[in-house]
């Protein structure tokens, strides 16, 4: 029995990395920005995902780290159940500041697209200025 | 079909290494050291928050400067997406008139159904940043959660409703910086009485009224929800403005 979990342990492991270099894949190879914005929200989500189950507990029960009652007697029962705190904490600020960050380069692809018509990287490349290209003047 | 067969290889990748690795690991079934200090001294203990939210407790007392810096990087993205959009006083302005041909948004049955759901989600959002010492959530949560509100609006009516009624870019950058300000204040407090910086116990009372307050927590908490919701909308507002009048606003730039 703990044998199949292990392996659904495993899978769910491998899965997210399988998740993170295919959407590595994406930011590099797609000449698309808002693809590229996409790969690159799919990245920080996994990594948010494996943070979090680096916190988890193969056990059953398992508990969230919410005291249930406010006695000294539940204490024990809950420390022997409840998953680890510290990385649910690290990832509630990254979800929101990861979202914010999204934002500003949402705002950014859409000003690339008002100013040169496209978000396509190939394209920007040869109608952006020289400056910016790093050319001779 | 060609396109299954990378994922096929994919799948079969995964599921042999697992196979593979299965016998060599072992689950996870401990907490560790750190954490289950944590999770001992939330509420009982020496170094007690008085929360029994381990992950408020976390957030806003013992990482407490963590998420300080945190929520700066979270004002620098906001003031980022802000500047990139930015518009001087006469193009705001203009930014602000309805077009003529403006059609007054969706039809009757998707408002009144936003009128229903938006009043829900602002009681939903405050009750999770509220409760966020008690009960899973907190500011970041619920600050989310109400910047749902003003998106729905935009979407239903439009962001002349949500401006009429006075909720424009300024007004909601002003309740930002309120929001941000109070975290600053609040962690600040402390040192007035000789402690340190984001100290909870036992400067602020645990308990108010015969209520657990969890001491700075629900400050925090109530600040940090006033931030991220009105941040959120600040940046709502200016995506809401037509594609026809910004791109007017490049070219007279482009002109000049």
């Amino acid at each position: 029995m703990s044998d199949v979990i292990t392996f659904i342990w495993a899978v769910i492991i491998l899965t997210l990395l399988a998740t993170i270099v295919i959407s590595l894949y994406g930011i590099a190879r797609r000449p698309n920005l808002v693809k590229k914005l996409i790969a690159l929200t799919i990245f920080g989500d996994t990594a948010n995902l494996i943070v979090v189950l680096l916190g988890y507990r193969l056990i059953y029960p398992v508990a969230p780290p919410i005291l249930p009652s406010l006695s000294k007697e539940a204490l024990k029962q809950f420390v022997s159940t409840a998953v680890d705190p510290l990385p649910q904490a690290l990832v509630i600020t990254a979800v929101v500041i990861g979202m914010a960050v999204n934002v500003l380069i949402a705002f950014a692809i859409i000003q690339i697209h008002r100013l040169y018509g496209t978000v396509d990287a190939r394209e920007l490349g040869k109608k952006l200025p020289a400056i910016l290209r790093g050319d001779e003047q | 079909m060609r396109k299954l067969i990378p994922l096929a290889i994919i799948l079969i990748t995964i599921f042999a290494l697992a196979y593979y690795i299965t016998p060599k690991i072992t689950p996870q079934t401990d907490v560790r050291p750190l954490g289950e200090f944590y999770l001992e001294n939330s509420y009982f203990g020496d170094y007690s928050a008085k929360s029994p939210e381990v992950v408020t407790s976390i957030l806003w007392d013992y990482r407490g400067v963590d998420t300080l810096f945190e929520t700066s990087v979270f004002f620098l993205a906001i003031i980022g997406s802000l500047t990139l959009f930015r518009l001087n006083k006469k193009q705001e302005k203009k930014a602000k008139q309805k077009p003529e041909e403006f059609s007054g948004g969706l039809t009757l049955v998707i408002k009144s159904v936003t009128k229903i759901i938006v009043a829900m989600i602002l009681a939903v959002s405050a009750s999770i940043a509220l409760h966020g010492h008690l009960t899973p959530g907190g500011g970041f949560q619920g600050g989310s959660a109400l910047a749902v509100a003003p998106l729905l609006i935009i979407a239903a009516y439009s962001k002349y409703a949500l401006e009429e009624h006075g909720l424009d870019k300024t007004r909601a950058l002003i309740l930002r910086s309120i929001g941000l300000l109070g975290i600053v204040l609040v962690a600040l407090v402390p040192l007035l009485s000789g402690g340190f910086i984001m100290q909870n116990q036992p400067v602020f009372p645990a308990e108010v009224g015969g209520q657990l307050v969890s001491g700075s927590l629900i400050y925090y908490n109530l600040f940090e929800f006033l931030a991220v919701g009105a941040g959120f909308t600040a940046v709502f507002l200016l995506l809401a403005i037509p594609e026809k009048v910004f791109k007017k606003f490049l070219r007279r730039v482009e002109n000049e």
